[in-house]
């Protein structure tokens, strides 16, 4: 993989304008450099590489999701390149941090659709985020810039009015709480209370375990809400109360790791012993990390966690796209994107979240292949609408349609046991009655 | 001769003209309070209504789409505006489908009537006062949008504004001050002057006439002293010859 930056600079665009100003008129060389140098290239393309464009977080509370999923891609993303690229062509990422909050990732989108020009958008982080770019896309949308494999399981880009501008691999928050409340109440867990971020993420989950629980008849027994942004360090106590009075039999979390984990600590210290699940989203390994360290007793904090995820396990080594992360994931160890993470963080090995990033960032250059030697963005749809039923070495075949804009449907459960997630095959067994 | 400071006199003219600036002070402060309160409760009620309003017309399709992440995508850019506090919505049925409270909604809220899109002023433990303002979806079948304002703001800015006009007051009351001590003392000099004559001339039959400066006034006091000269016996002939007054002394 090419360079990765955080920021086109001042000094950039300079060097360019005046690069370009010895052979056309000034104003026109941006452009120019954007449309492949002179080629027929469309902007984001050149001969030599395919120019990509991130907006995620890198710093706050949240900055793990951002790292991993860009490791988890970066990793493909630099065996591709080293093996000569698409095409011939290298993939080369833009990168702007956006901290998990709106208003900088629909900066950062218009400076990566309308100076950076980057050819398509991939690897977004969050609801809150995409949810207000997707109108950015729509306002544009002749420019044909589409949004690839965001990781949220939201419906906004699911479905009208900005469905058609975004495409997704993973599984919806709609389908994980909906497998989440099928199984707490096959188990006997009726009573359900949600937790969730006050925010269009946390309302996205919440209606997800809203519409299920309905769908039995029963209905959400309390619920509690925290700010996005929220640390570790700081209190939930009065949102575990709250949700005690309602007397749950199972507690589902919707919101990021340093607020869910704060959560099912004080739950924990409050005497709330009850299951609590979190979504995907949540990143697992780092929920686990602010749960376990330093800490003796950290089992009584894990017991009762139970987290959904849109792909395997990463220690199935079983799965042949697994390994293959696995091994790539060992043979690079993709350092965080440098310039951009100025907080201290240590990333994980492995983990659910960059395996998420390496299967999108696999699939994406399956597309990219797929557009042929004259690569356009107007070609980018009808490229992935041509994938039907490929494997992406997940065991679940992989398809796109103009109805169907989402690959992967599956969820998978996941408990702690001996310090990891690892499957979770016997809800019975794991939470009785 | 040692002069006298008279205070007496005009003691009674300061008060009253503090007394007076009290007045006014308090007054405008008074006016200012009720003007700035109703003014600005007034616009931020009126705001608050466009903005349930707005909300409300922008949320039917979203609605009916069942998209509540846009829905409350779309509440969470609206609270952001100063002033707002909390906005909530509704379905028809009263289930709510998107609210901005932290903790959870409220009980005094969950259990009120969210049909009813009347202004009401609500008091939430732990958050405050509010003046909470309602608009019906689709005329009230599509649900309701509330938008509470915190009244807690527009008390802070009338405070701001008294503030401000204590602050000005203040400083014109002490410029006033010192130029209304000043404007005295210079009124009371020849007065002082008149009464140091008037005291030695009963006390001792002094025959020297008052200051020539005193004698020149073409005030009370310059008259007063000519004619306290006169009383004590001086002649035209001395006041012509050394003390030449005006016209009637003479």
């Amino acid at each position: 993989m090419s360079q990765m930056h955080g920021r086109v600079s001042k000094r950039d665009l300079i060097r360019y304008g005046l690069a370009g100003g010895l052979a056309m008129p000034w104003f026109a060389a941006p452009r120019a450099l954007a449309q492949g140098q002179g080629s027929s290239l469309p902007s984001g393309v050149t001969d030599a590489a395919f120019q990509l464009g991130m907006s995620a977080a890198f710093s706050g509370p949240s900055r793990g999701l951002g790292i991993e999923l860009y490791r988890g891609a970066s990793a493909y993303f630099t065996a591709v390149n080293n093996g000569g690229g698409v095409g011939g062509r290298r993939i080369s990422l833009t990168i702007y941090d956006d901290g998990y909050q709106p208003d900088p990732a629909v900066k950062n989108t218009l400076k990566l659709m309308l100076e950076d020009r980057v050819f398509l958008l991939f690897g977004y982080v969050g609801t809150p985020t995409v949810t207000r770019v997707l109108p950015v896309l729509k306002k544009f949308q002749d420019q044909n810039t589409y949004l690839f494999f965001p990781f949220t399981g939201a419906q906004p880009q699911r479905q009208p009015p900005y469905g058609d501008f975004a495409f997704n691999l993973r599984a919806s928050y709609a389908q994980e709480t909906k497998g989440l409340v099928d199984n707490f109440l096959r188990v006997g867990r009726r009573r359900i209370a949600v937790f969730y971020q006050a925010d269009a993420y946390g309302r996205s989950g919440w209606a997800g375990v809203r519409k299920a629980l309905d769908q039995h008849g029963e209905r959400i027994i309390g619920e509690a809400t925290y700010r996005r942004g929220q640390k570790f360090t700081g209190t939930l106590r009065a949102q575990v109360e709250m949700l005690k009075t309602s007397k749950p039999d199972a507690v589902i979390c919707v919101g990021a790791y340093a607020a869910c984990a704060a959560f099912v600590r004080d739950a924990v210290n409050l005497g709330l012993q009850v299951p609590i699940a979190n979504l995907s989203f949540v990143g697992s390994e780092n929920l686990l990390k602010l749960l376990t360290e330093e800490r003796e007793d950290s089992r009584q904090y894990t017991d009762l966690l139970v987290n959904s995820q849109v792909v395997p396990s990463y220690e199935d080594v079983s799965i042949p796209a697994v390994k293959e992360y696995r091994e790539l994931m060992q043979r690079y160890d993709p350092e965080p994107p440098a310039g951009l993470v100025r907080e201290s963080y240590t990333p994980f090995p492995y983990s659910f979240v960059s395996l998420e990033g390496f299967l999108n960032a696999k699939l994406l250059v399956e597309i990219l292949h797929r557009l042929g030697d004259q690569p356009s963005r107007q070609r980018l749809e009808s490229a992935i609408f041509s994938v039907r039923d490929f494997d992406l070495g997940i065991g679940e075949q992989v398809s796109f349609s103009p109805e169907r804009r989402q690959g992967l449907q599956r969820v998978y459960y996941t408990v702690v046991n001996e310090g990891r997630f690892v499957t979770l095959d016997d809800w019975e067994a794991k939470f009785p009655a | 001769m040692a002069i006298p400071k008279v205070q007496k006199l005009f003691q009674k003219t300061l008060f009253g003209v503090f007394s007076l600036f009290g007045l006014i002070g308090l007054s405008t402060s008074v006016l200012c309070v009720y003007t700035v309160d109703t003014h600005l409760s007034a616009e931020y009620e009126s705001n608050s209504k466009d903005i349930a309003k707005t909300i409300a017309d922008s949320s039917v399709d979203i609605l009916l789409n069942r998209d509540l992440a846009t829905l409350q995508s779309l509440i969470d850019q609206f609270v952001e505006i100063q002033g707002i506090n909390y906005i909530y919505i509704t379905d028809e049925t009263g289930v709510f489908l998107a609210h901005t409270f932290v903790p959870g909604i409220p009980e005094v809220i969950r259990e009120g009537d969210p049909s009813n899109t009347a202004t009401v002023q609500r008091s939430l433990p732990g958050m405050g006062d509010f003046v909470e303002v309602g608009s019906p979806i689709l005329a009230g079948v599509g649900g309701a949008v509330h938008v509470g304002m915190d009244t807690g703001l527009v008390a802070l800015k009338i405070q701001r504004a008294i503030g401000q006009q204590i602050y000005l007051i203040s400083i014109v009351f002490v410029v006033g001050v010192f130029a209304a001590v000043w404007f005295v003392n210079l009124a009371a000099r020849p007065l002082g002057e008149l009464l140091a004559y008037a005291v030695a001339l009963a006390r001792d039959g002094e025959k020297a006439p008052p200051s020539e400066s005193l004698l020149r006034r073409n005030d009370e006091a310059g008259q007063l002293a000519r004619l306290l000269l006169h009383c004590a016996g001086f002649t035209d002939a001395d006041n012509e010859r050394g003390l030449a007054a005006p016209g009637e002394a003479q």
